[in-house]
């Protein structure tokens, strides 16, 4: 009975959806206080409904109700209390409520939140949310019911893919949703300029921080999804170029670019237009992504089970989602008054423009290797397969510019011809690079690649501490109290410096990992004593035993350091009963340097087992990298809201 | 300067930059694309070619009793039922690998045998490797899963 209410509370949701879009359809020549107050009032209805669904659901999963098709396909009796969570989102019909649960969150809160928002672009905004929420209402009701019921009642679950029972990835899936969903704010924010023919300043500073928590949140998703990878996949690396971490990675580009051009329009009316495109285009991002994904139409860990009646639901909702606003934006984009555009060659401006030219060819050539083997399948049948060769030969080169300008650009000023001490500030960065790259120069095995990585994130460390100290210099602070310390924290826009520091430090990670990696294969026995790189290792034995809900077996390794014992390592082989499916569990040794990494693979007394072992240095600096991304995201949020109060 | 110069350098610059991204992207895609085949598609392409020096993929079922794992490396046989293809690959199988299962291996073809330096077996157990089903159903050797 109680899965019904869920069910019929969506119904409720989609039949309510429909209403009021067609009251905001008929309202759309004049919008007043009382339409807003409606619309605000349905919002937090919709939001409250689907909550209650949602809640019905996990419910449902908690007490293992196997009369549900989706918890008996999906979860088993026996798993953790946490997967059994997780596993609501572990599939196509839940991840979808969670999609929508998140949508109507996003759309309760703008319409508490923004309350000087003007209400006709209020009223867009949220119009355009509710139109989202009902598209992807009909696509849940009519091709994927999670409340469907089963015909016979199983004994058991079939349990969850057990590479997906992890705590990482018990997260990785919300995360990502938050960042998707929330580019459907700055989406509606320019469908709602478009419609109302009104932008202005406050537009973008309005729209600011829901672009911000967008990013934020898609660069923990792609973070934790990577880091999963690492772990859990047992193939040494962090990023395959898999064209599903692309379809997440295209609209984190995108938004990128998104947010370094809103700062533009919130200092001056220019790059309207582009912005509004920008806008668009990272949430049609966000829809192809989802929908990839879970299309079907590429294949990996992600693609749920697939069926040919949602693939034409799909491209209906992304004609009307995409289509729709495009056309828009053709009609009446030119109507947008905007100032000549008069950018200065050195300023933060043209530094901005550059950096969305060169963001937005780099998601071109990311879009290309990730549909082009699509296209050539439907055209001539040839089956290909494009791998990191391509992305290092077309995607490394566009961004690497993108990085050396991301040192200068905070060191310029806005609309300013003539830029104070700005000569010597570069000669210090390129000073301090120079000696970082002759340090890079002398480390062994070191290439010329490995010489331009490091030193982009060196040249980057670099632009970050001239920038600080620089306006430490012009503040003219003495930091003797401790007050006017924070005082000076307050004036900078430390998210920046934050998010920066987080690009460099990723870069290093990235250095480490791809020029500095050893790596041994092969078969060792019981009591082989062998090294690698600079380490030495020691196939101490292997043995059965049983964990909560599978069957491991279990190697255990000494490392070595002058013939004493410093560390243990346990790599496992995983067998799921429930699932019928066997996982590698690599064991890992995290360092602050780097990791050491061991996989267990087949074998037997007589040959011995094979086993690959990676060092991989700086290799955690790369989520490390990310997370202070995502940090710089949060800090400028609450920084800006910090400085607004002050205003009023 | 100049703004007319101004905005003339800004285009320039815009359309220099997607040219050289352009090529980049051409060059790439010629060097960097590799070809998958079962044993037959191969047969059929190449006819007598005994040696491939790009990479490609070969996918098929595990024959049956031909994997040979010693302890430098193992040796096993795709097949779609028609024509087999002798693999040799040093590193490590993956989990899902078994006689029987869909798997894709890459490599380059040496003397008629695929020297791999990767092997993959998707994750879980009902699952066949799309490319692989799709050749499979088309040679009509398999009639693809019963739909749930």
């Amino acid at each position: 009975m109680i899965p019904e209410i869920g069910h019929i509370f969506l119904i409720i949701t989609f039949v309510a959806t429909i209403m009021q879009i067609l009251f905001w359809i008929y309202n759309i020549k004049s919008f007043d206080g009382f339409t807003v107050h409606i619309l605000k009032r349905s919002a937090l209805m919709n939001f409250l409904f689907i909550l209650s669904s949602f809640f019905i659901l996990t419910y449902s999963f908690i007490i293992s109700d196997f009369s549900l098709l989706l918890v008996s396909n999906n979860s088993h009796s026996l798993k953790p209390l946490i997967y059994k969570i997780s596993g609501v989102w572990g599939n196509h019909e839940g991840s979808l409520l969670l999609w929508v649960l998140i949508l109507s969150t996003f759309t309760f809160l703008i319409s508490i939140k923004n309350s000087s928002i003007n209400s006709k672009l209020l009223s867009s905004i949220i119009g355009v949310q509710t139109i989202i929420l009902c598209l992807f209402l009909a696509f849940i009701l009519f091709t994927s019911n999670p409340f469907e019921r089963v015909q016979v009642l199983p004994l058991d679950g079939r349990g969850l893919n057990p590479l997906l029972q992890d705590p990482g990835l018990a997260l990785h899936p919300p995360m990502l949703y938050i960042g998707y969903v929330g580019l459907s704010v700055s989406f509606s924010f320019a469908v709602g300029a478009l419609i109302t023919g009104q932008i202005n300043k406050e537009w973008a500073q309005q729209m600011m921080p829901w672009i911000t928590i967008a990013w934020s949140a898609l660069t923990i998703g792609i973070a934790l999804g990577s880091w999963w990878a690492y772990y859990e996949l047992g193939w040494g690396g962090w990023w395959f170029w898999d064209p599903v971490e692309n379809a997440s990675f295209m609209p984190w580009l995108i938004a990128t670019a998104l947010l370094h051009s809103v700062r533009v329009l919130e200092k001056k009316l220019v790059l309207i237009n582009w912005i509004i495109l920008l806008s668009i285009l990272a949430f049609s991002f966000s829809l192809l992504g989802t929908f990839i994904v879970r299309s079907g139409l590429l294949t990996s860990v992600h693609a749920f089970a697939s069926d040919p009646s949602r693939g034409v639901f799909i491209l209906i909702i992304l004609a009307i989602a995409i289509g729709g606003p495009l056309i828009l934006y053709a009609l009446k984009s030119s109507s947008f008054k905007e100032h000549k555009v008069q950018f200065n060659l050195m300023s933060k401006e043209s530094a901005i423009l550059m950096n969305n030219l060169f963001l937005t060819t780099a998601t071109a050539t990311v879009l290309i290797g990730t549909l082009y083997p699509l296209f050539l399948d439907a055209f001539n049948g040839n089956k290909i397969s494009i791998g990191p060769a391509y992305y290092n030969a077309t995607f490394a080169p566009i961004m690497a510019p993108v990085v050396f300008l991301m040192a200068i650009a905070p060191l310029l000023n806005w609309n300013q011809t003539k830029n104070k001490n700005l000569s010597k500030k570069l000669i210090f960065l390129i000073v301090a690079t120079f000696f970082g790259m002759i340090c890079l120069y002398m480390i062994e095995q070191s290439s010329l690649f490995a010489v331009i990585c490091g030193s982009l994130s060196i040249w980057l460390f670099s632009g970050v501490v001239t920038d600080i100290i620089s306006k430490i210099k012009e503040s003219k602070i003495k930091f003797n109290k401790l007050r006017q310390f924070f005082f000076f924290i307050s004036k900078i826009n430390l998210g920046i410096h934050f998010a920066h520091i987080g690009v460099a430090v990723f870069l290093a990670g990235v250095t480490g990992e791809q020029f500095f990696k050893t790596e041994y294969s092969g078969r060792k026995n019981i009591g082989d004593v062998f090294n690698v790189g600079n380490q030495s290792l020691e196939f101490k034995k292997i043995e059965m035993l049983d964990g909560p809900n599978y069957r491991s077996q279990t190697a255990t390794f000494n490392l070595l350091k002058d013939g004493k014992i410093i560390n243990k390592l346990k790599p496992e082989k995983r067998f799921y009963p429930t699932e019928k499916s066997q996982t590698t569990e690599a064991a890992i040794l995290t360092g602050f340097l780097g990791d050491t990494y061991l996989v267990l693979g087949d074998g037997n007394k007589e040959i011995g087992w094979s086993i690959r072992v990676y060092f991989n240095p700086l290799v955690s600096w790369i989520w490390g990298g990310a997370c202070l991304m995502a940090l710089g995201g949060l800090v400028s949020i609450l920084q800006n809201r910090k400085s607004r109060k002050i205003i009023n | 300067m100049n703004p007319k110069y101004k905005r003339l350098l800004i285009l320039f610059l815009i359309l220099s930059i997607l040219g050289v991204a352009t090529k980049l992207v051409l060059m790439a895609l010629e060097e960097n694309i590799i070809y998958f085949y079962t044993p037959n598609e191969l047969k059929k392409k190449y006819g007598n070619v005994k040696n491939i020096e790009n990479k490609i993929r070969i996918g098929g079922l595990v024959l049956e009793d031909s994997v040979v794992i010693n302890k430098n490396e193992s040796i096993f046989e795709i097949t779609d039922k028609k024509d087999n293809i002798k693999v040799f690959f040093k590193g490590q199988l993956p989990d899902l690998f078994r006689e029987g299962q869909g798997i894709v291996a890459e490599g380059i073809l040496k003397d008629n045998k695929l020297i791999a330096n990767q092997v993959l077996a998707k994750h879980d157990e009902n699952y066949m490797p799309p490319e692989v089903a799709d050749a499979l159903i088309k040679s009509g050797v398999w009639q693809g899963e019963k739909k749930k």
